[in-house]
């Protein structure tokens, strides 16, 4: 599959402090899929992004887009990228409209913002100013944003920060739709829910170090144990029984259980993908 | 329209939006208003004071102040994501602060040639102003990228007065011999004031006209170059 973003040997080091911030990580984002950062505050995603979003420049290492060195590309780059802050970046004294009008004539393509706007249920709302809106509707409006120049790849930061869960089912709808068409997704989050529906492949960082990449459903398997819990009802009490995954109908024991008894519950071991947050980073995942 | 076009055009949007150019108005009212009540006899030698006040001090303040409340909306992090040029995002914001910075001094400076009877030559006083504007403007950002907050913006301006501004404005109402003026010549404040003064008819040698254009645009280009662009983006990223 093709390659939207190919990352090698990416070094960064804050000037003003010294520190390290991304410590040599390589990893490859392809075409069409939804690319997960995770990893906990100052792990080194956020520095990441941005030098992918061509914030930050001075970076060692090398990075191709649509396998060209990212270095070698002026400000059109930004035709093809939209970008979902984790704050709100509008201006609080212009109302909805008059931000997205703002921004969407600095690009040439423009996707259609009353649309976008109908969507995520903004557009009632569009000629208010945006300091009135609530945090949701900020944050709603920085998706629009990040979506007005009708982008080939979305840069999304804690997107469903501050939603009700309606608004976040739609704004994940609509991520969903953006890959569907084609679009390639890089998704920063500490919401583990958000990660599961939404990405195809992960990177947990930590320490400036990518620690694992691979699809969720890989690394739940990697990370879990191959056993199933089973709750079942005997002499009038719930008890509980754990049993190994491999020859599992061969296990008679299991299946005097599964015959004879009232099972209640049945569990794999398969481990959540906070679990593995929190061993592969160390760290407790920060809301 | 060009990207320096919107850029522009929404500077402006801006500029009425967060009343800064009602704000500016409101000010250069007030100046007359202090000119009036100062007296006909003495206004027209306040006059060059008041429009070098709006065109330098004034101008630092906008955009140092701009500058810290776009970060603090976080628009100036969503600028750098456009395919906008850099120099576009600042030159944008130049103009805005000069227009403000011009339309006090053409306010001013009418009201003064109408009423005061000041001898106000406006071809030298718009081109001036727009220059003490500019370079001021640098001024204002590169204090602005440079110091970590708005209050520490407001005492690197204080200290911006006191060590040029004041010793200009003392020498001005003649608190100063005139062996201080080779001294104050290497002062912003100073070169600004002698283009102001000579709009109005002061008698200003060529020599230090010259010097004061050359070593106005020679800052604002200096801090563009080596302060300002540089240190925009890591100011516009910065969390």
């Amino acid at each position: 599959m093709e390659k939207v973003f190919e990352v090698e040997g990416l070094r960064f080091t804050y000037k003003k402090n010294g520190v390290e911030a991304v410590r040599g990580i390589d990893f490859a984002v392809r075409k069409g899929e939804i690319f997960g950062l995770l990893g906990p505050s100052g792990a080194g995603k956020s520095t990441t992004q941005k030098i992918l979003t061509r914030l930050l420049k001075n970076y060692e290492g090398r990075i191709e887009y649509l396998g060209k060195d990212l270095k070698e590309y002026d400000n059109t780059f930004f035709e093809d990228v939209g970008v979902g802050f984790e704050l709100p970046v509008h201006f609080s004294k212009l109302t909805g409209a008059e931000n997205m009008a703002f921004f969407q004539r600095l690009y040439k393509k423009n996707a259609d913002v009353a649309a976008l706007l109908k969507r995520v249920g903004l557009y009632e709302d569009k000629d208010r100013r945006v300091g009135e809106y609530s945090k949701g509707m900020k944050m709603r409006l920085n998706f629009v944003r990040a979506l007005l120049n009708d982008p080939k790849i979305l840069f999304l930061d804690e997107v469903t920060n501050g939603l009700d869960p309606k608004n976040a089912r739609i704004v994940k709808d609509m991520i969903r739709e953006f890959k569907e068409s084609g679009g390639t997704v890089l998704l920063s989050t500490h919401l583990m829910n958000d990660v599961e529906e939404l990405c195809d492949r992960i990177a947990f960082i930590s320490g400036g170090e990518i620690r694992e990449i691979s699809t969720p459903r890989d690394l739940k398997i990697k990370y879990g144990r191959r056993e199933l819990s089973v709750e079942y009802y005997e002499n009038s009490e719930t008890k509980l029984e754990t049993f190994d995954l491999d020859k599992l109908g061969e296990n008679e024991r299991f299946m005097d259980i599964v015959k004879n008894r009232t099972i209640e519950t049945m569990h794999s071991g398969e481990t959540s993908l906070d679990d593995i947050f929190i061993k592969v980073t160390g760290e407790k995942i920060h809301e | 329209m060009s990207n320096f076009m919107v850029l522009l055009k929404g500077e402006f949007q801006r500029l009425i939006k967060y009343n800064i150019v009602q704000v500016g108005f409101g000010v250069s009212v007030l100046w007359v208003l202090v000119l009036f009540l100062i007296g006909r006899d003495q206004a027209a030698d306040f006059v060059p004071l008041f429009i070098f006040m709006d065109a330098s001090l004034m101008t630092i303040l906008l955009i140092g102040a701009g500058l810290f409340y776009e970060r603090q909306e976080n628009t100036l992090k969503s600028l750098m994501i456009t395919p906008s040029k850099l120099g576009y995002i600042i030159a944008s914001k130049l103009v805005s602060a000069v227009y403000i910075a011009l339309q006090s001094a053409l306010f001013i400076g009418l009201l003064a040639y109408f009423f005061f009877d000041a001898a106000v030559n406006f071809a030298y006083l718009l081109p001036f102003t727009l220059l003490i504007a500019l370079s001021h403007a640098m001024i204002g950002y590169a204090i602005a990228v440079l110091v970590e907050d708005f209050p520490a913006l407001l005492a690197t301006l204080m200290l911006y007065m006191i060590v040029f501004a004041f010793p200009s404005i003392f020498y001005a109402l003649d608190l100063f011999d005139g062996i201080w003026e080779v001294v104050l010549i290497a002062s912003p404040t100073h070169a600004s004031f002698l283009l102001i003064d000579f709009s109005f008819g002061y008698d200003i040698s060529t020599t230090l006209l010259v010097v004061s254009v050359a070593y106005l645009f020679l800052l604002a280009f200096s801090l563009a170059r080596f302060v300002v662009f540089p240190k925009y983006i890591e100011k516009a990223v910065r969390e």
